[in-house]
């Protein structure tokens, strides 16, 4: 790579613990971050100014656009807030029963949807704002993600449900996480085929929704996030983030590494240096341009002192994020999949 | 209002499961009120309380919470069984402090391994495991238990082993332990006096005795039935009982040592594999399945017919009763439901494995030997994060849980030390 990377830190970072950065659907270059210091945070990147911030009565654990002015978040209080962007205007729209753990938004179905500690997800009618449903979980929910019409629902447990957003009246999947270890996050596929589920114990598996076992042999899992030292030392893998052309991904663990992975050649594609502390979260913009990085110490080893916490914007090239020949090799899939991906 | 709750006690009885501490009365209708469907939104959050207490203490008795949390499971799941992962619970807090030894002889620390004990198969292994180990040598519930699972066993003898040791060790409460020692030995003497009995009570006389439904002689013209009403005086047993008269003698003879005659389990075990000859019992209950009769079309089976001579053919029919015997109802129509066993589902029920390889002290050994192997840093692995808190107790924490909890316990104290401020803090809500 000749070309010279550009990476700069956000101006106005929050002052606690990242807890989630995610970029707006539609406008590439703006960001939301959410915070254990109780805010949730507008930036626009490529300007590096913070346009908004506004606060909860508690920390947020996670946070999501709705549409390029709504921004949707969730705190430990068990408050869910919808804000508008454009006028500053707080809504409280609604409640779990304990603290809400993930915020996503449905596109096709046109919901919003939160997890909870709970052991439930609620839909949300983002024009209301109104509850549409509640819907009991195994556990607690520690990620989500959305796949089109279905919602995948990774909770304690090691436990992952896909559900069917058109039809809540039953689970369409009850599957047990093929890592051995607590489920971390999980991301779906842009193409919707499938998702990458990331453990606390330095592995990440890549998984198919189409049941058929023909489909099913071809789903696997590696190691990742470890450091070789005397003693291999094994660290979470906590933020997974797809790019929206290619269909690679990128990872985050506690070691403060992020990778980008090509999920048909089974490669890494690139690494980029090691950031001061773990890697809590992280975010390609909508046309895979940018990465947003969110190096923040998760109190992995208890409340000890740790390096400032920061988010960092990332240009990406092609060539850190494209697979590389995708005709040569016959791990990739099918080219039927492909188009529709694209 | 009491009289519904109690209604609703008594209708789940079954599936209480009885402790030796017996139940809070509250606790127990709360539990069963839930136990439809699912666990209520109280217990859960009770159960995470204690989760996050056992992951928080940061005291000097961490054993106080484990002990709590377990009372509080016994309490909250009287049906027992995997949902109150109380096996999981007592193992987990065993094995936690098998090196503690300032708890070795803590009469709580006892109890949780008598109870874990007793939630596995080779018990006596587990309580020869403590003695070797050294826990609970110095308290009489240890050697209570212990003795007790010996005589279940039938071996009073090492049973008295047991006790002497107890004894000899002052284990406390003493006067408990000799208290108990006394009852085993007063037991051990009379099951050893019943032995006895039973081999020489064909000496004794026999006792006539008067027989149920028996006819009997008359006298005079009056027809005058005597006084005495055994032996000669039976006219006979055959009316209506004829298939009685075995069952008598049986029990005449049984009885004949004119004592009171004590259940005995062991004997009673025996009783059952003789088949009884009894007639007119109900239709047996549809639990043979492999010996019922398939069923069939009825409409062009032929009766057959009586040979030309009469009915030389036919059997002699039994002599029938002269009374309709009483049968329950219920018993009377056996369920004839048609009732398939899918091969895949059909191990739902399989039986525990007695000798699977993962017995409870393996996995105690292991614990043990990987603690010995952490000390000296031969891991090949190392978790980069707290595991030992994520993973304690019988859920697992997410890093943001944890830090949730410990931030709700920091704004909890910030605000106990000045309470001006959650005043403040509803204003802005």
């Amino acid at each position: 790579m000749s070309m010279v990377t550009s990476e700069y830190k956000l101006n106005q970072g929050p002052e606690d613990g990242i807890t989630a950065v995610k970029f707006s659907p539609s406008t590439a270059h703006f960001l939301l971050v959410s915070s254990w210091d109780c805010t949730v945070r507008l930036y626009d990147v490529v300007a590096n100014t913070m346009r908004m911030k506004y606060q909860h009565t508690a920390p947020v654990l996670d946070c999501a656009f709705y549409d390029p002015t709504h921004a949707w978040s969730g705190d430990l209080d068990t408050n869910l807030k919808m804000h508008d962007l454009n006028t500053d205007q707080d809504t409280i729209v609604g409640k779990h029963d304990a603290a809400i753990r993930c915020v996503e938004h449905c596109p096709e179905v046109n919901v919003m949807v939160t997890g909870s500690w709970d052991r439930s997800v609620r839909l949300w009618d983002p024009r209301a704002p109104c509850n549409a449903g509640t819907f009991t979980q195994p556990d607690r929910v520690y990620t989500m993600s959305v796949a089109g019409d279905r919602l995948i629902v990774g909770t304690a447990g090691r436990r992952v449900l896909v559900w069917d957003l058109r039809n809540m009246g039953y689970v369409q999947q009850r599957r047990e996480s093929s890592l051995k270890f607590q489920t971390r996050c999980i991301r779906a596929f842009p193409n919707k085929q499938g998702y990458v589920l990331s453990s606390i114990e330095g592995r990440v598996a890549v998984e198919y929704l189409d049941p058929s076992v023909e489909v099913q042999k071809k789903k696997y899992a590696f190691k990742c996030h470890r450091l070789k030292d005397v003693v291999e030392q094994v660290y979470p893998v906590n933020a997974i983030s797809f790019h929206s052309v290619h269909n690679t991904f990128a990872t985050g663990g506690s070691d403060g590494f992020v990778n980008i992975w090509d999920p048909f050649n089974k490669k890494r594609l690139c690494q980029f240096h090691r950031y001061p502390t773990s890697i809590a979260s992280l975010a390609f913009n909508s046309d895979g341009g940018l990465i947003a990085i969110a190096a923040s110490y998760m109190h992995e080893m208890g409340d000890i002192s740790h390096p400032e916490d920061a988010a960092y914007i990332r240009q990406v090239t092609d060539a850190e994020t494209k697979p590389n020949a995708p005709s040569a090799s016959p791990r990739r899939w099918p080219d039927a999949d492909k188009t529709a991906a694209d | 209002m009491a009289e519904g709750e109690d209604v609703e006690w008594e209708l789940c009885k079954e599936n209480i499961q009885p402790l030796r501490r017996g139940r809070n009365m509250s606790a127990l209708l709360q539990a069963l009120s839930q136990s439809k469907d699912g666990l209520s939104p109280a217990i859960l959050q009770q159960r995470q309380a204690f989760e996050s207490e056992l992951r928080l203490y940061n005291g000097d008795d961490p054993l106080d919470v484990w002990d709590r949390y377990i009372k509080w499971s016994e309490q909250m799941f009287p049906r027992g069984g995997k949902e109150s992962n109380l096996s999981t619970l007592l193992e987990q807090a065993v094995t936690r402090y098998t090196d503690e030894k300032k708890y070795h002889d803590d009469p709580r620390y006892v109890d949780l391994w008598i109870k874990y004990a007793q939630h596995c198969l080779q018990r006596l292994d587990i309580y020869r495991y403590m003695k070797a180990q050294g826990i609970g040598i110095t308290q009489a519930s240890f050697y209570i238990a212990w003795a007790e699972e010996l005589e279940n066993g039938g071996n009073f003898l090492k049973a008295d082993l047991i006790f002497q040791e107890g004894l000899r060790m002052l284990a406390q409460p003493l006067d408990r332990l000799q208290q108990f020692h006394r009852l085993l030995q007063a037991r051990a003497s009379r099951q050893a006096m019943n032995k006895v009995d039973d081999s020489d009570s064909d000496d004794e006389t026999k006792q006539p005795e008067r027989v149920s439904l028996a006819e009997l002689k008359t006298r005079g013209k009056k027809a005058a039935v005597p006084i005495v009403r055994t032996g000669a005086a039976i006219k006979s047993v055959s009316r209506g009982l004829s298939l009685r008269a075995a069952p008598v003698e049986e029990r005449s003879s049984q009885s004949s040592n004119s004592k009171v005659v004590i259940f005995d389990e062991n004997k009673a075990s025996a009783v059952p594999s003789e088949p009884k000859f009894e007639p007119w019992l109900a239709p047996p209950p549809a639990r043979a399945k492999e010996n019922e009769k398939a069923v069939e079309k009825w409409c062009d089976v032929k009766m057959r017919q009586k040979s030309k001579f009469g009915n030389a053919l036919m059997a002699a029919p039994p002599p029938k009763p002269t009374f309709q015997p009483f049968v329950d109802e219920s018993d009377e129509t056996p369920k004839m439901t048609p009732c398939k066993i899918i091969p895949t589902v059909n191990n739902i029920l399989s039986a525990r494995k007695p000798c699977r390889d993962d017995t409870p002290l393996k996995r105690l050994l292991e614990h043990q030997r990987q603690q010995k192997e952490g000390e000296t840093s031969k891991d090949p692995e190392k978790s980069m994060y707290c595991k030992e808190l994520l993973f304690s107790g019988t859920t697992e924490f997410s890093l943001e849980e944890l830090r949730a909890e410990l931030y709700i316990k920091k704004k909890n104290s910030q605000a106990a030390v000045c309470p001006g401020e959650p005043a403040t803090d509803t204003e802005t809500k």
